[in-house]
């Protein structure tokens, strides 16, 4: 009786202090979040940002596995080849960091959006801005606009019967956490449910083997897809603008977004953006319309 | 009440032994209770990244949104995909009980005759074992489609979902029902031989029944496993709570979702724990007042 007196009220004062640290680094970490964030109004160079980084001296940025082309190439971000890559090169150029300073790091898509400290400066994933995302996220301006685009097996029905009406009756892929899906759902509005896989490559063997109709993805994938990857397929056209663009996922509140912002803007105006564009997405002027 | 205690194992009828007796320890042991959970939830509240965690996590408005879905703005209701989960697990748990009865008695068999079929229902039970469900999911769900057999690689994600459930739980339960064969006494046969009982009439009127009431237990464990592992049949596309989760989260940044798909298995799989809790309680009273079966 009396030892296991001694035992609780040994366990409720271990508790109690443990509640009473956590208390206090509690306080400690909301002054110095408070600290970094009066910072924010520094000048974008290298040494300006410094404060902001994850890591002192380098440009962490992070992406999935595996990186897709033409996004990336050869599964290998920091070969600089692939139009993400490159804009996080042109990118971290702009904000006065050598290539060797740009360090990569893996960050599933499902983990981005996790609460607390980010293990990366930024993210570069194709990830579509939205005003929910943005509620957890903070995203830079746009690098990329996207539109919506289909693949399906050459000699399948979609090819050739894809007015409004027809779309409604097939059977779509896409993989999951994209924007497709909304697409797929509010504008194409299909009786049947489509299908969401884990990854890209899933979803390219779901149409390899029939199981959907066709996939659907952001028209630089597509034309890829179709061009190299799946043999026999075809890209049946893209849907019009619907406003959605891709940016670069930071932490909530990371004030290094406003000198990325700036870093983007010049791409933009001095052309940078619009040459990466051209060379790794092969964007062909030829690419049918369709309504959806 | 009044005999005195039983001597079977955990039949004594006696107080919680994690106490001493008397009012004294009754009132340490809620105080010390409140005391700590209290302090749980104290760090949770004041932990410096609490409001981030109770609004990623535990966000009602989050939580109402995914659990009845908006399709036009790309999320599926969770507790509407849960009947898809539903589904599979009753469908699996049928075709479950049948295999793996069927691959328990061809192991038990005794006849030379039966030798390769032993052999290949050895192995399969290894192999079927060994490989982690998931991967069993996903050569069934991708690897049927592409031989292109016609009707067979036409079928929905959940169909293959569900061949690869039977295929893998079918190798666990036959070893349950393994044990519980194993658990009748070799007399029971050679009973049942001498009242003029054919080998398989033996089997079926006096050795099974008493066989599956000794393993009801375990069967019903593996089927709550198989209730949460009909989740895992999203990776084939299929829109189950899991992957309507998934794909709310995804979608607006937000984990509330998975919580919701946390409750709603939860929902589903504590009556079946209780049950079987309950069946477990029956059956030792029935044994121990020496009632038959």
């Amino acid at each position: 009786m009396t030892m296991r007196r001694i035992l609780i009220t040994a366990a409720v004062a271990a508790l109690g202090t443990a509640l009473a640290a956590c208390g206090s680094s509690g306080s400690g970490g909301t002054a110095s979040s408070g600290g970094s964030a009066s910072a924010a109004a520094t000048s974008c160079t290298y040494a300006g940002v410094q404060k902001e980084l994850y890591t002192k001296g380098v440009l962490t940025v992070a992406t999935d596995k595996p990186a897709y082309p033409p996004w990336f190439e050869d599964n290998n971000p920091a070969n600089g080849k692939g139009y993400e890559s490159a804009v996080a090169y042109a990118v971290a150029k702009q904000l006065g960091f050598k290539n060797s300073q740009v360090k990569w790091a893996y960050e599933p898509f499902n983990d981005s959006y996790a609460p607390g400290p980010k293990k990366f400066d930024f993210d570069i994933n194709e990830i579509s801005v939205s005003a929910a995302r943005a509620q957890a996220v903070t995203f830079s301006d746009s690098y990329y606009d996207v539109q919506q685009a289909l693949v399906a097996l050459q000699g399948t029905p979609i090819v050739t019967k894809h007015t409004p009406a027809d779309l409604k009756t097939y059977v779509f892929g896409d993989q999951v956490g994209t924007t497709s899906l909304a697409f797929i759902n509010s504008a194409i509005q299909p009786t049947q449910t489509p299908k969401v896989y884990e990854t890209l490559n899933d979803v390219k063997q779901a149409l390899q083997t029939h199981q959907i109709a066709a996939l659907v993805t952001d028209t630089p994938t597509a034309q890829y897809i179709s061009s190299s990857e799946i043999p026999h397929s075809t890209m049946v056209g893209q849907f019009p603008s619907s406003g959605e663009h891709y940016g670069l996922l930071f932490a909530k509140g990371n004030p290094l977004v406003t000198c990325v912002n700036k870093a983007l803007a010049t791409l933009k105006s001095n052309g940078t953006l619009a040459a990466l564009q051209k060379k790794y997405l092969q964007i062909y002027l030829t690419v049918p319309n369709l309504k959806p | 009440m009044t005999g005195p205690p039983q001597t079977s194992f955990g039949a004594q009828r006696r107080g919680p032994r994690l106490l001493s007796s008397g009012r004294g320890a009754v009132a340490v042991s809620t105080a010390s209770t409140i005391v700590v959970l209290a302090v749980l939830a104290a760090l949770f509240w004041l932990a410096p990244g609490s409001a981030a965690v109770r609004h990623t996590f535990f966000n009602p408005q989050d939580m109402w949104h995914s659990f009845i879905g908006d399709p036009k703005a790309g999320y599926y209701s969770v507790g509407a995909a849960l009947w898809l989960n539903i589904r599979m697990f009753l469908a699996a748990e049928v075709l479950i009980l049948v295999l793996a009865l069927v691959i328990a008695i061809v192991r038990q068999s005794v006849s030379p005759v039966m030798f390769p079929l032993r052999i290949v229902s050895t192995i399969y039970v290894d192999v079927f074992r060994g490989v982690p469900l998931i991967l069993v999911i996903f050569a069934i769900g991708f690897g049927v489609p592409a031989l292109n057999l016609g009707f067979v690689s036409t079928q929905s994600a959940a169909v293959y979902g569900v061949a690869a459930l039977v295929l893998s739980y079918s190798a666990y339960v036959s070893e349950v029902y393994r044990a519980g064969l194993n658990s009748v006494h070799q007399s029971q046969v050679a009973a049942g031989r001498s009242l003029g009982l054919s080998q398989w009439t033996s089997l079926r009127y006096v050795i099974l029944p008493q066989a599956v009431r000794n393993i009801i237990p375990p069967l019903l464990n593996d089927f709550i496993s198989l209730q949460k592992d009909t989740a895992l049949v999203g990776i084939l596309g299929a829109i189950e709570a899991n992957k309507a989760a998934e794909i709310y989260s995804d979608t607006v940044f937000n984990y509330s979702s998975y919580v919701v798909a946390a409750i709603l298995f939860l929902l589903l799989t504590i009556p079946l724990a209780r049950f079987t809790d309950h069946l477990i309680a029956r059956d030792r009273r029935r044994r121990l007042a020496g009632a038959p079966a």
